[in-house]
């Protein structure tokens, strides 16, 4: 891997981890799990082409999910 | 010139030099900025003038900015100021998105809109009651109570309300129907008797720019406001004329950047009136977030056929919902934050 590339993944992972900030503190304003959750995953993978895997992309999702359940102001309160 | 003292400066320090310098006859204005006193010299400073203060012990940096700005020229803060408009924050790391139709129509028209404009997630309701027109026959506005049904719908919905003042004799029906910010538009940037009026209002005034007017007579107009005692300004590009005619007018954001460096003050960008085509706002609106944008003000009508104003360059309320989306990715992209929709 040449210099570039690095700074180009340290980039992509900085904004990653950006936009998973950015969804945890709009799932702070929430007040409820979304019942439709499940569906709009299952609509991503549907719709996703890239080289990802949708195994891959999946856990990642499941992931995402474990993690952020304490943002919602039910889960706070 | 903007003289910026070291940072725990006594006050006595401080008002020494202020009357030494207002001994020669210089008006000395003092920044708001509580980390540090900076101090602008107003008019024409004595040649070697910033020489010899730069000499002295207490001031760390005498400098000129463009032109004769001071108040809101970027030296005069140590950060770039956030604006209060009720109870959003504008500026200071998290993006707004503003949002209404171009003229209110009615009240329950204007009412419907911004239960729309707050389920999308927008964050201030805009609405015109005074519309500029360029033909005297073209819808004019419902006046006083377009503002009276404008409030009553961001009472409704818990959302600060922005809309146009042209004239300052119309001032008091502004404050006592309590618009939370004063829009001065493009045509009325240089109107200077209008600015002074509005500075004394106490009231944050959101200041588009000119359509041929340059960055640095649209931020002389802001030092008027600021001058005036306008302590809360916002600037928003709008688009400038040029040669151009595949759009309404020319958004310029290549000047988003460079604002950034000239002023402190919050930049917004109406990409709705440069484009006057409501499919390439959304591009737009992305593109003046990722060029460093504080938020967008964009036009939305449930039915823009039938808008009595600006129609072509309306969004329908689905259209808004993902504009808002999108914003909310371009922020966190550029490393901000959509600001946290109002609650009620």
């Amino acid at each position: 891997m040449n210099p570039a590339q690095r700074h180009q993944l340290r980039h992509l992972d900085g904004a990653i981890l950006a936009m998973l900030d950015e969804r945890a503190r709009l799932l702070s304003q929430t007040s409820a799990t979304d019942p439709l959750r499940g569906a709009a995953v299952d609509d991503i993978l549907r719709r996703h082409s890239g080289p990802f895997s949708a195994e891959g992309v999946a856990e990642v999702f499941a992931v995402i999910d474990r993690h952020s359940a304490q943002f919602s102001l039910e889960e706070q309160s | 010139m903007i003289v910026r003292l070291v940072a725990g400066t006594t006050e006595e320090v401080v008002r020494a030099l202020q009357e030494s310098l207002e001994k020669d006859g210089l008006r000395v204005l003092r920044s708001r900025e509580r980390s540090r006193p900076i101090l602008a010299l107003a008019g024409q400073t004595p040649k070697g003038l910033a020489e010899s203060l730069a000499k002295l012990s207490e001031v760390e940096s005498a400098s000129k900015p463009m032109g004769e700005l001071l108040l809101v020229a970027r030296a005069m803060r140590e950060l770039h100021s956030v604006v209060d408009v009720g109870n959003v924050r504008v500026g200071g790391g998290t993006v707004v998105v503003i949002a209404g139709p171009c003229s209110v129509e009615g009240r329950e028209h204007v009412l419907s809109v911004a239960r729309q404009v707050k389920a999308a997630g927008a964050h201030l309701l805009r609405g015109g009651a005074f519309k500029p027109r360029t033909s005297p026959y073209q819808f004019q506005g419902f006046g006083v109570e377009g503002l009276r049904q404008l409030k009553d719908a961001g009472l409704a919905t818990n959302l600060p309300v922005v809309s146009e003042i042209m004239d300052a004799s119309d001032l008091p029906a502004f404050v006592e129907h309590d618009i939370d910010c004063l829009q001065v538009g493009a045509r009325n940037m240089q109107n200077f008797s209008l600015l002074k009026a509005i500075a004394r209002a106490g009231r944050p005034v959101l200041l588009k720019r000119g359509l041929a007017a340059t960055v640095e007579e649209w931020l002389h107009a802001a030092e008027y406001l600021a001058e005036g005692g306008c302590e809360r300004i916002l600037l928003c590009e709008r688009g400038i004329r040029t040669y151009e005619k595949a759009t309404r007018n020319t958004l310029d954001l290549t000047v988003l950047p460079l604002m950034r460096e000239w002023t402190h003050l919050p930049l917004l960008v109406d990409p709705a009136h440069a484009a006057g085509i409501a499919r390439i706002i959304p591009p737009l609106s992305r593109a003046a977030i990722a060029a460093g944008a504080d938020g967008v003000a964009v036009e939305v009508h449930e039915n823009p056929a039938e808008a009595r104003s600006d129609g072509p360059q309306a969004l329908l309320p689905a259209e808004l919902v993902n504009l808002v989306a999108e914003s909310r990715v371009m922020a966190a992209a550029t490393g901000r934050s959509l600001h946290a929709a109002s609650r009620g």
